[in-house]
């Protein structure tokens, strides 16, 4: 259903001047969020152009068209991720029957090239639906001339200057170096280089307690190399806190060493080529060290506003993160000048938000819409080898907004049916469901650690949005035999003290 | 090595041609005279364009697969034409504005050009037979 005008801030931007400008919008940046914004306007028959630049990591890694999520986020994540289960499987598949050489090795160099030229198909697969949407596209690096005025410099150095009536910035980020750490980014790599490795990374330090250090150190534990994971305080903060240790545990039980409590002071580089890294461990109060063939910075990405000159047209950015501030129509602080995806601040670094915020302005700017995005109950799944998916809100943030007298948590610990014969702990396989306790007793939480979590959670996700309650999910029935079914069977409250752990039949 | 060098001497080619990119000897010197890598645009248009004789390009990548089964095939059967017809092959990540410009989307994607126009395409893997009857309908047409 339409949203309601909310004032001001969906006046601008309609009745430009056209024909003074080259084009009736310019987005700069061409990845999740710019892409869609593009070729959502385009359908409108407007004159677009896209303006993307890939600049090279501090090692010199670089990539084609589609943004973060294509080359060096969500996409080889996954396929690494896969590769690193398809490894588990192979050892479950001797309980099942399989006549498999145990023990079963991984060659880096052949799943790094299939990942790689299937992101490279996607490039191309990009450009092709640019040319066919005509949507016109640039090589470039752009900055601001003036509110309306873009300049682009291709790597050659050569400049072409775009005129546009509506401008989108959707440069997304950039992983974060440490500043403050000697070799850190002359010895280091980030995500931006890690999907990008012809050779085996070999023994790995990543330092970061986010999704993308947890989802990289799993992955690269799965597939048999020796992975340890640093982490300063809490793992997945932002997270419900209690599902993040759930993981966390997992991963230290399937082979992920990690080192709590630590932060690193130094990076040097042996002779044998390998790094030693010095670290402080908080608990113990002293130095230690250790060396390793690759070193993983995931401490954080920043936005990629620098270059942009953004302060000479007046948009404002947040302080703190660098981010660009906008309203609920992903407008900024200058007229005719919208941000949308990771770029924006206090907004989700997530795809398909991106994309449904581009898509969403483009509708707003050329095609008579008002619709807002709705940030709500955003579903989003931690690719862990064991996941984590969840939609609303975390335990904590209920328990905060409501106060813990009016929630109710519902929980289980149960077993995938598939790790019975395969002798597969699961101890760390667990749910739970945050509801208001008044009422119709909505469901305003739900929370999943288990074998395809992103599966499992995307369908409840649609209820939460409709505004799913508690009787409701009891009147669900659910799939047998399936990990899904148990969210409709969660009757245990934590408030009981009673053991939680379900069987299945 | 001393295959490669003498190919070379023979061609006059740059050690940046064919067999620089492909990193593959070709095992015939007829294979060799009727195939070639695009360079840029304007050996685009020097070499196939303003081509006396009609050419069939290749558009490819390196990270398809079919690819790898119609390009050499390709090469084969064009090399059975005896020199009465070309064969340019052109990555689409190098060459990206031209392949877009030939409207190429999907890949490999196979143009007969003659005289300067585009007078025929087809799009995906074809068996020997199927090439045979394209490249005679090119030449003889």
């Amino acid at each position: 259903s339409q949203r309601a005008w909310s004032g001001a801030g969906l006046c601008r931007g309609r009745g430009g001047s056209r024909g003074k400008n080259e084009y009736d919008l310019l987005v700069i940046g061409g990845g999740s969020g710019g892409l869609a914004c593009a070729k959502e306007a385009a359908q409108f028959g407007r004159k677009v152009a896209v303006l993307d630049y890939v600049e090279p990591s501090p090692q010199g890694t670089i990539w084609g068209l589609g943004g973060t999520c294509v080359n060096v986020g969500c996409i080889p994540k996954k396929l690494m991720h896969q590769a690193a289960l398809l490894g588990s499987a192979l050892k479950d598949a001797q309980h099942y029957g399989w006549n498999i050489s145990q023990p079963v090795h991984h060659t880096w160099s052949v799943m790094a090239q299939a990942v790689q030229n299937y992101v490279k198909s996607l490039n191309w697969g990009h450009r092709v639906q640019l040319q066919d949407k005509k949507v016109k596209y640039f090589n470039v690096k752009g900055s601001f001339a003036d509110p309306h005025t873009v300049r682009g410099l291709t790597k050659a150095g050569k400049e072409t200057v775009i005129t546009a009536d509506n401008i989108v910035i959707a440069t997304g980020g950039r992983p974060k170096y440490p500043t403050d750490i000697a070799g850190a980014r002359e010895y280091g790599i980030t995500s931006d280089d890690l999907f990008w490795l012809k050779e085996s990374p070999g023994k790995t330090l990543v330092v970061g307690a986010s999704y993308v250090s947890l989802e990289c150190a799993g992955f690269l534990t799965g597939i048999g190399l020796d992975t340890t994971v640093m982490m300063r305080s809490i793992p997945l903060r932002g997270f419900d806190q209690q599902m993040a240790s759930l993981v966390t545990e997992h991963m230290e039980s399937y082979g992920t060493k990690f080192l709590k409590r630590c932060f690193p002071t130094k990076v040097e580089k042996l002779k044998s080529n390998r790094l030693q890294v010095t670290w402080k461990n908080a608990d113990l109060n002293k130095e230690e060290t250790d060396s390793f063939d690759t070193v993983m910075w995931a401490v954080g990405r920043a936005p990629d506003t620098k270059t942009l000159n953004l302060e000479t047209i007046g948009v404002k950015t947040n302080s703190e993160t660098g981010k660009i501030i906008v309203d609920a129509s992903e407008a900024t602080s200058v007229p005719h000048i919208y941000a949308v995806g990771d770029i924006t601040e206090g907004r989700p670094e997530l795809t398909p938000t991106a994309i449904a915020a581009g898509k969403l302005l483009a509708q707003r700017l050329f095609g008579q819409s008002s619709e807002l995005m709705d940030y709500d109950n955003v579903p989003t799944t931690v690719f862990t080898p064991l996941e984590y998916g969840c939609v609303g809100l975390s335990e904590e943030a209920a328990v905060q907004r409501h106060g813990s007298d009016n929630i109710e948590v519902y929980h289980a610990y149960y077993k995938p049916l598939e790790f019975t014969v395969a002798e597969r702990d699961a101890a760390q396989c667990y749910m739970k469901m945050v509801c208001l306790r008044e009422r119709e007793q909505r469901i305003l939480g739900l929370h999943f650690i288990g074998p395809n979590a992103g599966e499992v959670i995307q369908g409840f996700a649609l209820g939460i949005k409709c505004g799913a309650t508690y009787p409701q999910m009891m009147k669900t029935v659910g799939i047998h035999p399936t990990c899904a079914e148990e969210v409709t069977k969660l009757h245990i409250t934590k408030r009981s003290g009673l053991d939680a752990t379900v069987t299945g039949c | 090595m001393a295959q490669r060098l003498a190919l070379q001497r023979l061609l006059s080619l740059p050690l940046r041609g064919p067999l620089a990119s492909h990193g593959r000897a070709f095992g015939t010197s007829a294979r060799l005279r009727s195939t070639f890598n695009v360079q840029d645009g304007s050996d685009f248009q020097d070499r196939v364009l303003n081509s006396s004789k009609p050419v069939v390009v290749d558009f490819h990548a390196q990270w398809c697969g079919p690819c790898k089964i119609l390009g050499p095939r390709l090469e084969k059967m064009v090399a059975k034409q005896e020199g009465k017809v070309l064969m340019a092959k052109v990555d689409i990540d190098d060459h990206t504005d031209l392949a877009i410009e030939y409207e190429v989307s999907a890949v490999p994607t196979v143009l007969a050009v003659k005289n300067g126009d585009v007078v025929d395409k087809f799009v995906g893997i074809k068996d020997e037979d199927q090439l045979e009857a394209f490249l005679k309908k090119l030449i003889g047409a």
